[in-house]
């Protein structure tokens, strides 16, 4: 047979011929198939019930012994921490905590930072956490559990979540009086919400880092004393001891995920303590929705993926699974005073105290680091799951699509070449492998690179010396360097013609690098990847060089190619989540104020990628815009004279 | 360049002073042999209790035969030094971590999990037997003490250039010693290893001292460590007029927040769980001491001691309340003995203690599971530059690249590394080879003062044999803690025995020039890439053998050419086939029949090129009306 050897094998056989009649049907088939697999992904058939893999967890194995002296030392620590925030309006009262660290007996420690903040002329912010570490009887500081809460200084926008600092303070206390403890518990107190956690991260792990190293923006410096290998790490964001429900927030950095186990040890315990506790859980007003279980299932992933989709943890947890440390935030919600359920406030916070000592206990019990359970996996239901080897089928038949139309494009190569030649009959096989061979390759890889260029500007123009020397701030440099790349994109295939065949073949590549980009980020981060590939995969099966097409069908490929661009698709976003967000504004308004923040988002993202490596503007820049400007150049199908080609083809 | 010559003379050369030979000539040529015991207690900072026992066993056993009759030393001492060329042993079964910082330092130094080093020394002795020795000598200890030493081998061992000195009295010329060095840092330490610990105690654990240590007691400690001394000294002139001394630590340090009751105060009953109930009757001496100043100020004692005593040591005066248990239970009848230190009630006045002139920590630097850096800093919060000479033992499975060593400086109490480097005086570099050599490293270096030093070095983690995965693979890897040394020119929290002594009352004004230290910092965990040991794993790698074993057939036929050809010579007939069978096989058997006119099956009717030969095999012939053939184009 000599599948590989044998020259005369054509790849046009019947069934590829046939097929590639149908290549659109086809594709579209796929597609469909892999959004219904989606679909079916929410249906209970298609998933399933969490179970703890780690057995060295053994979650409540040991009755809680956390009593009701920590709740009152809890109360007593937050009046007096209300007392010091009085003094203390836009900064934290390190020295306070430092205090109660020491009079618990922990080794108290505090770690400044310098944030060089890029824009706007060079600003330089400083900041300190103050971290406490119980040294374990069990171990010589080989291994660590980080316990931490984020300060939130009274003028802060955000949820005021002061009574974490002290919950976090009497369970240090507890601890300390214990011996079973076989990791090193490190009780952190970070400021400047994710900015805090990520240099105390960064010194952790890169402490000998030069401190004049140009290119850095986040001078995380050394930390006086560590704790061994951390091995997980629980933030606590608490609003008050009265609490209504918990919101286990998991999604990280890049869309990484904590361990399953983890969540599900969380679960269990707070399952024990009577709390209510769940993934993206909300009020019991609105849990209470007469949602079908499909319904609520498909929201519950469809919330999940849009979260992991921006890379940006939801809290400051995900900032440790960069360095493999599982992490995850709980995050309490305070009661709303018009509640049924009336609980004592002297033991208030006594259920989430004991959940806090249950989670450590499980921890501290792990032996080995979280490795069995999933990494990869879409929470359906607070205790139901898709694992990856589920969910990839989906995202896998989109990217199908692209490989088999480039594979049926190739193969139907020469059969097109033929048709446009006059004499089709007498072309030999070894004919058509040279029109192959002599495709314009060349320019085809120079056309890639220059598009892949104009994609890779957008990640250094922002940040380059001169341009940041420019008296403009940040949101609007951006934004005007992004959308003159986008110009230059757009203008790109007007202004460069390629020669015949060169579309044909920029098309082939095109299908191929979009479906390894589809994979590639899928894998990374499924929730982008497979969101990606939903908005853009029809626009992509859709795209035909052929000039025989119809010409309306055409122009609408062309619109539909110009709302895909990036910069297109981010204001569309804004633009959907600021009229839900703001329904009172007129459309005028509305339009402004989306694109203002879409700017900011822009910015926002710069930042994120080199602050916390956030990969998301990367992607954007450097594979999502140079694939958008090789479709604008499909959609155009802007070719040279046919007379040429033809006179070529006969030198050939 | 003189100072760093000056430095090294210092830690080279140990001057012996002649005390210990001046006693074996009072007593020659007679076995006399003694027993000590002694209890050390300090108050540490941060409500912590130091508590260190040490059993001195000394005999004089003179000629090397009178060694097979022991009466105090145990049995097996003797036999390792009839048997191996061992001179000085140490032993180190440490859980747990001293912290230098708040407590100073120790009496006794060890790294956690196990230690073990050892000198040899004898005529004609070569590398080669000391390696041998080595493994033996661990091995037996592997037994006495129930310790897993018996891992101890060449991939983990190295020979210490600089760091150590002999503690013993050695005979002929230098050249002939040899040391040792091994850590296990993942052994832990538990009760199995103290029960065999106190039976080589003369008393065992039926009366003195020793009744104090309950493993129950003993392993709710911050820290503990069991060590095992051994050091022989022999008479320059003389090989037949030997001393040999066994010297037993047990190490403890109690965190009095972690008893149930009040943490203010504390007594012997309730960190060892129950009174004295004599002493030894083997013992010569047998003696509790009492810090009385610094933390101990705090604490009132129960009953007074019989008397105090002060110690200078290098400018920093120590108070002890010394208890002679011998005298207490002169009298007939069992009785129970305590001592209770009662504190200041409502007095929580943390202040903060000054840390001590050198200590160290070390840690793991970098993500993800190909490298790393190991990073060191040793911090000098004295006003005078130390001479510091540190040793790195990097096992095998994680490569260290000398390149990358790096040694930088920074001001104390400042936490960002500036770019100021540091220069080594002092350079030893082994590296490491894979599954056979750890690496090497010492260097030694002038650290100023007020100042730490940063070393790092980069490593690269090594993708394991799937067998040599430990069990719980996830857990990490373990590499040993550094060994740091150092000459004080002060006697600030220094506490351990001068050289020539024996004894814990030894170290009483016991005054030098400098005062060697010798520090451990922290084991550490790396992550080697591991796969997952479970049953994705397990398909991973029967698919992976699958493939492999399919790749060939698969290849053969996507590069060989298929030829059908068609058996015409075949009638349709049944008659007539199975005629035509028989005759087929009856002429097969004489000859081999080349099949005539080979029907290829040319594609597309292109023009064959070559016209192959084609063999018919005589078995496929008799059933196929058609059989393929592979031919290689």
């Amino acid at each position: 047979m000599g599948l590989l050897s044998d020259p005369s094998l054509s790849t046009h056989n019947k069934l590829v011929d046939n097929l590639a009649k149908h290549m659109r049907k086809v594709c579209y088939a796929f597609y469909t198939a892999g959004v219904i697999w989606f679909m079916c992904l929410a249906l209970p058939e298609f998933n399933h019930g969490t179970y703890l893999s780690e057995n060295a967890l053994s979650p409540g194995l040991v009755y809680p012994e956390i009593r009701i002296d920590a709740n009152r030392l809890a109360v007593q620590l937050l009046e007096e921490l209300q007392r010091e925030r009085k003094d203390h309006q836009s900064t934290t009262p390190h020295a306070w905590i430092l205090a109660k660290f020491k009079e618990f007996g922990l080794e108290t420690h505090t770690h400044n930072y310098t944030l060089r903040y890029p824009f706007g002329g060079g600003k330089e912010f400083h900041g300190k956490n103050v971290y406490g570490i119980l040294r374990a009887p069990r171990i010589g500081s080989t291994e660590g559990i980080v316990f931490s809460a984020p300060y939130r200084a009274p003028s802060s926008v955000h949820v005021d979540i002061t009574s974490s600092v002290p919950l976090l303070l009497a369970f240090a206390d507890f601890a300390r009086r214990k011996n079973y403890w076989a990791k090193d518990l490190i009780f952190l107190v970070t400021e400047q919400e994710q900015l805090g956690m990520q240099a105390w991260l960064e010194a952790y792990h890169e402490g000998d880092r030069d401190p004049d190293s140009t290119n850095s923006y986040l001078l995380a410096g050394n930390l006086p004393a560590r704790a061994g290998s951390l091995q997980a790490a629980l933030n606590i964001e608490v609003q008050d001891f009265e609490i209504d429900y918990i919101d286990v927030k998991i999604e990280g950095l890049n869309g990484k995920l904590p361990n399953l186990d983890m969540f599900n040890l969380v679960q269990r315990i707070m399952a024990r303590e009577g709390v209510t506790s769940g993934y993206k859980q909300t009020p019991r007003k609105k849990r209470r929705s007469s949602l079908s279980n499909y319904e609520q299932n498909l929201r519950q992933i469809l919330a999940m993926l849009s979260t992991q989709s921006s890379g940006v943890p939801n809290g400051n947890h995900g900032l440790f699974h960069r360095y493999r440390i599982d992490a995850l935030t709980i995050s309490a919600a305070k009661r709303v005073t018009n509640s049924n359920v009336k609980a004592n406030p002297s033991s208030a916070a006594v259920p989430l105290l004991k959940a806090i000592e249950g989670i450590a206990r499980s921890l501290n019990n792990l032996l080995e680091r979280f490795h069995q359970s999933f990494f990869f996996y879409v929470i359906v239901h607070n205790d139901r799951y898709i694992s990856i080897g589920d969910y990839m089928p989906a995202l896998v038949a989109l990217a199908a699509c692209s490989v088999i139309k480039a594979y049926l494009t190739w193969s139907t190569l020469e059969a097109t070449q033929k048709s446009d030649d006059a004499n089709p009959k007498t072309e030999t096989a070894s004919g058509l492998e040279s029109i192959k061979l002599s495709l314009p390759y060349g320019s085809v890889l120079i056309y890639l690179a220059a598009a892949l260029f104009i994609g890779y500007m957008g990640n250094v123009l922002p940040l380059h010396q001169y341009i940041l020397e420019l008296p403009v701030s940040a949101a609007p440099l951006t934004a005007s360097i992004l959308i003159a790349l986008n110009v230059l994109g757009f203008g790109l295939p007007f202004v460069v013609v390629l020669p015949p065949g060169a579309l044909e073949l920029l098309h082939i590549s095109l299908l191929l690098i979009y479906g390894c980009a589809l994979i590639v980020i899928g894998l990374l981060n499924f929730s982008l990847g497979f969101f990606v590939a939903v908005l853009t995969t029809p626009m992509v099966i859709a795209l035909n060089t052929k000039s025989s097409a119809n010409s309306t069908l055409r122009s609408l490929t062309r619109v539909w190619t110009l709302l895909l661009n990036p910069l297109v698709v981010i204001y569309i976003i804004v633009l959907i989540m600021s009229f839900y967000q703001f329904p009172e504004l007129t459309l005028q308004q509305l339009l402004l104020r989306a694109a203002t923040a879409a700017m900011d988002a822009s910015t926002f993202a710069l930042i994120d990628s080199v602050i916390y490596g956030n990969w998301l503007y990367f992607a954007i820049c450097t594979v999502f815009l140079p694939l958008w400007i090789i479709c604008w150049t499909l959609a155009l199908a802007k070719r040279r004279d046919s007379a040429i080609p033809q006179a070529k083809l006969k030198i050939n | 360049m003189t100072t760093a010559l000056a430095f090294l003379l210092l830690l080279l050369f140990t001057p012996l002073a002649p005390l210990a030979l001046a006693q074996i000539h009072q007593s020659q040529y007679h076995t006399d042999e003694q027993f000590h015991e002694e209890l050390v207690v300090r108050p540490l900072a941060g409500d912590h209790v130091n508590t260190y026992f040490q059993f001195t066993t000394r005999w004089h056993y003179g000629n090397r035969n009178n060694l097979y009759h022991t009466q105090l030393t145990p049995r097996v001492i003797a036999e390792i030094l009839q048997t191996y060329d061992v001179k000085e042993l140490h032993i180190g079964l440490t859980q747990g971590l001293w912290r230098y910082e708040t407590w100073g330092y120790p009496i006794v130094e060890a790294t956690g999990g196990a230690e073990l080093w050892a000198w040899f020394s004898s005529p004609n002795l070569t590398s080669e037997d000391v390696d041998k020795q080595w493994m033996r000598l661990a091995n037996v200890f592997s037994g006495v003490l129930c310790a897993s030493l018996n891992f101890v081998d060449n991939t983990n061992s190295i020979a210490p250039k600089h760091i150590f000195r002999p503690q013993f009295m050695h005979l002929g010329n230098q050249s002939q010693q040899f040391v040792r060095y091994s850590t296990l840092p993942r052994e832990i330490v538990c009760t199995e290893n103290l029960t065999p610990w106190k039976k080589l105690l003369p008393c065992g654990s039926a009366s003195g001292l020793a009744t104090l240590l309950n493993s129950g007691y003993v392993h709710n400690t911050k820290y503990h460590s069991l060590g095992v001394k051994v050091r022989t000294l022999c008479d320059s002139s003389d090989p037949d007029n030997c001393i040999v001394e066994l010297t037993q630590t047990a190490n403890l340090v109690y965190d009095l927040k972690l008893l149930e009751q009040s943490s203010t105060d504390f007594s012997l009953r309730r960190l060892f769980g129950m009174g004295l109930n004599g002493y030894c009757e083997l013992a010569t001496s047998s003696n509790i001491y009492v810090q009385r100043n610094e933390q101990g100020e705090r604490f009132q004692l129960v009953p007074q001691p019989q008397h105090e005593l002060t110690s200078t040591v290098g400018g920093y005066t120590v108070l002890y309340g010394v208890y002679d248990i011998q005298q207490l239970f002169a009298g007939p009848g069992a009785r129970l003995f305590n001592i209770a230190w009662v504190g200041a009630k409502g007095n929580s006045n943390r202040e903060q203690t000054l840390p001590p002139p050198l200590y160290a920590h070390r840690y793991l630097l970098g993500n993800g599971q190909k490298r790393g850096r190991i990073a060191t800093e040793v911090t000098n919060t004295h006003y005078e530059p130390l001479p510091v000479v540190l040793m790195e033992l990097v096992p095998w499975y994680v490569h260290a690249y000398l390149h990358t060593l790096r040694l930088r400086s920074k001001p104390q109490h400042l936490h960002e590394c500036s770019a100021k480097m540091l220069k080594f005086q002092l350079l030893h570099y082994a590296p490491g080879k894979q599954r056979e050599l750890p690496t090497h490293l010492e260097i030694g270096f002038v650290l100023p003062a007020q100042s730490s030093a940063l070393i790092t070095i980069e490593v690269d983690y090594l993708l394991l044999k799937w067998l040599e995965y430990p069990p719980d693979a996830n857990h990490g890897h373990y590499i040993g803690a550094a060994v740091i040394s150092s000459q004080l020119p002060i006697g600030r929290n220094y506490t351990a025995l001068p050289l020539e002594g024996h004894l814990f009352k030894d170290s009483f004004n016991a005054s030098r020039a400098t005062y060697l230290l010798t520090l451990r910092t922290e084991a550490l965990i790396v992550s080697l890439p591991t796969p997952d040991f479970s049953m994705p794993y397990n398909v991973i790698c029967l698919a992976c053998t699958v493939v492999a074993l399919a790749f060939g057939p698969i290849h053969s036929v996507a590069t060989k050419l298929i030829i059908v050809e068609r058996q015409t010579t075949m009638p349709r007939n049944l008659l007539r086939k199975l005629f035509h069978k028989l005759t087929n096989r009856a002429g097969k058997r004489s000859t081999d029949v080349v099949g005539d006119q080979p029907l290829k099956r040319k594609p597309d009717g292109e023009p064959e090129a070559k016209v192959e030969e084609v063999k018919q095999q005589p078995d496929q012939a008799e059933s196929n009306q058609s059989c393929d053939k592979q031919a290689s184009m």
